[in-house]
């Protein structure tokens, strides 16, 4: 018994110890990651004086949103002083439309080529696979040649076409992944029944399909919020998406260097991407996994 | 409810023959049972049944109607399957009426055909709920009323039975057998279970590598198989196989099995015509457990069909009802069925009976029937 006391108490201050450093590491990572974020906060919530007075780090003394109202309502993306809002709208328009037709679209081809496999399903997905491993830099040129002819040259709905031509690749992989997983005697079971392609599609697939719907939004949502390069390239002026238009601000060099500004419009572009993640998180890990079992 | 025939159907998968040359046809009212190990093509068969895969060659009538080229859902079948297949994101009375609801069935007979399905298999009470709230045992019950409540020409069963644990397994299959029985349908049912296909059948088609081995009713596979692999695939435990000579002696036949020593003389109890071309040659003496058991009462006397010889006993297997003894001959292990009362102590020798009037004789390069 006298042992296992002084065993366990040796064991449990060397638990101590180990515990102590872990999350001495963990906090030190957290710090690294957090601080970037804060002092982007507290530096969009100072005025100008107060950033020119104190050091980057200190906390604002007064608390104000002037620079947030200002980057939302008035901001000067390049000559044009409207502030970010429309440029907002713009990313909204873009990034829905897009969202939502690469992931059904994603949904129909993975299940085409998991349930209704036809003659060169796997080299339909191989090719698919390997659209995911294209770098955007490759396509700009021929990408906007046909957006040129099709006449939807910097326009949103250019915007949306080459992204759910780039997303499909991804959007197809992972409901292909997913699918597999579904035993195919759901569909035969479906097909005597009398159901056909798309009433199975509706009715039994995609109502099981949550999880991965929610992998495919939120990848496909942060993807083409954040893209910068496919906006500068092929929109434009009035039509540039929010990443464009907070470049344009953050480096508009005429006058005094408005850095609660720019951190407040960059805090906003970032905004929505964030609401998703939180809100769905947790669902994005379970999806991702999901399908890996069996694969 | 119809009849349903194979003629010559075959199926192959690019180079590979799966199915070779079907033929069956069962009436109306009958109770197919497709039985054989995995990879056979039984599957491949209730399938092409099924219409979810295409015949390469031959024809499937259900009734007079030519149905190759028919699509499943206007076969007129119903299926179950192995998984249940059950919808996940429907209640039972949806997964039930789901077939009822594309073919555009109105509300009020969907209604009626789930209260009198759900009756007859009992689940009313489960009607309400989600698949993934249910046992197996229910889950194979919801299934079966997927089937049912749609009266086809045939059932389709897709090994049904083997997600069950033992127990469930033998009162589905009574269930099974009495809903076959008071519905009088046309049943196809694939299982690798010889039990189940034994007590199930009106008629049995044993297969192997695609291959058709023998289509016939239970009893006469088993009294009567066609060759060394049917023969061992029915029953539990499965027939005795023992190298041995068929002699003749004073116009009588005998199988002659050599062992160090004495050879054991069996002599036939009846010889039909097709033995006689084998004499002085090597046979396959082919006797089931139960037909050799402990010295009977009467198996002295002449002209009995029954024939005694002493072996030592090397292991016994106690069943409670039977007890399985193994003993070696010709260097073969072979068992006895006896009754425990009359149960040896290994290492002991005793006097055997067999019953000569239920043997088999396979050629031992064909492995057919003689």
């Amino acid at each position: 018994m006298a042992d296992i006391q002084t065993y366990s108490h040796d064991a449990g201050w060397k638990h101590t110890v180990l515990r102590g450093l872990l999350y001495l590491v963990l906090i030190l990572f957290a710090a690294y990651y957090l601080f970037p974020l804060i002092v982007m906060i507290s530096t969009s919530l100072k005025s100008l004086d107060e950033i020119r007075e104190g050091s980057l780090i200190s906390l604002p003394r007064v608390v104000t949103f002037d620079a947030w109202n200002y980057a939302w309502n008035e901001a000067c993306v390049g000559v044009e002083c409207t502030g970010i809002k429309i440029y907002f709208w713009n990313s909204v328009k873009m990034a829905i439309p897009a969202v939502l037709i690469s992931t059904f679209l994603g949904a129909i081809n993975g299940y085409a080529l998991t349930k209704w496999r036809f003659k060169g399903a796997n080299i339909v997905f191989a090719l698919l696979l390997f659209g995911c491993f294209i770098p955007f830099q490759v396509v700009l040129l021929p990408m906007s040649q046909v957006l040129g002819k099709l006449g939807l040259a910097s326009s949103t709905p250019g915007l949306v076409l080459v992204h759910v031509v780039y997303g499909l690749c991804f959007t197809t992989l992972f409901f292909r992944n997913y699918y597999v997983s579904i035993p195919d005697e759901l569909v035969k079971a479906a097909t005597i029944d009398g159901a056909g392609f798309f009433t199975i599609f509706w009715r039994i697939i995609l109502p099981i399909s949550t999880p991965i719907i929610v992998v495919s939004v939120i990848w496909q949502f942060t993807q083409i919020w954040n893209d910068f390069l496919f906006g500068a390239s092929f929109a434009s002026g009035a039509n540039a998406p929010m990443t464009v238009a907070l470049n344009n601000i953050v480096n508009t060099t005429t006058g005094v260097k408005q850095y609660n500004v720019d951190m407040a419009a960059a805090l906003l572009t970032g905004l929505p991407t964030l609401l998703v993640y939180v809100l769905a998180g947790k669902y994005f890990v379970r999806g991702l996994t999901a399908g890996s079992v069996k694969g | 409810m119809a009849s349903l025939t194979l003629d010559k159907v075959r199926k192959a998968f690019g180079p590979v023959e799966v199915l070779k040359e079907i033929n069956l046809a069962i009436d109306d009212g009958e109770f197919l049972v497709l039985v054989g190990p995995s990879g056979c093509g039984k599957s491949t068969l209730l399938n092409l049944i099924a219409g979810l895969e295409t015949s390469t060659d031959g024809e499937i009538r259900i009734g007079d109607r030519v149905i190759n080229d028919v699509h499943p859902k206007d076969r007129n079948i119903a299926m179950v399957f192995q998984s249940y297949a059950l919808y996940p994101n429907m209640t039972v009375r949806k997964n039930i009426t789901f077939g009822l609801e594309i073919r555009g069935v109105s509300n009020e007979e969907r209604d009626k055909a789930v209260a009198d399905v759900a009756k007859l298999l009992q689940i009313e009470p489960l009607l309400d709920r989600k698949p993934s709230q249910l046992s197996g045992g229910q889950r194979q019950r919801v299934a079966m009323g997927r089937a049912l409540v749609r009266d086809p020409d045939i059932f389709l069963f897709d090994e049904p039975l083997s997600n069950l644990d033992a127990k469930l397994r033998v009162d589905m299959r009574t269930e099974i057998k009495k809903l076959h029985q008071r519905l009088g349908s046309t049943i196809v049912y694939v299982t690798h279970d010889q039990i189940e296909a034994m007590t199930l059948a009106s008629r049995i088609a044993v297969m192997k590598d695609g291959i058709l081995q023998q289509f016939d009713t239970p009893q006469n596979i088993y009294e009567r198989p066609n060759n060394m692999f049917v023969a061992g695939f029915i029953g539990s435990p499965s027939m005795n196989f023992i190298n041995a000579t068929l002699s003749e002696d004073n116009g009588k036949l005998a199988v002659t099995i050599p062992r160090g020593g004495d050879p054991i003389v069996l002599p036939l109890f009846e010889a039909p015509e097709s033995y006689h071309g084998y004499v002085g040659k090597d046979v396959v003496f082919g006797i089931r457990p139960e037909a050799l058991t402990h010295k009977r009462t009467g198996s002295d006397e002449p002209g009995s069909q029954y024939v005694n010889f002493d072996s030592k006993v090397e292991v016994i297997e106690p069943t409670g009802a039977d007890t399985m003894t193994v003993i070696e001959i010709a260097g073969k292990e072979i068992v006895a069925r006896v009754r425990p009362d009359r149960a040896p102590t290994p290492g002991e020798s005793m006097t055997f009976s067999a019953d000569m009037s239920q043997i088999s004789l396979f050629d031992p390069d064909t492995e057919l029937r003689i």
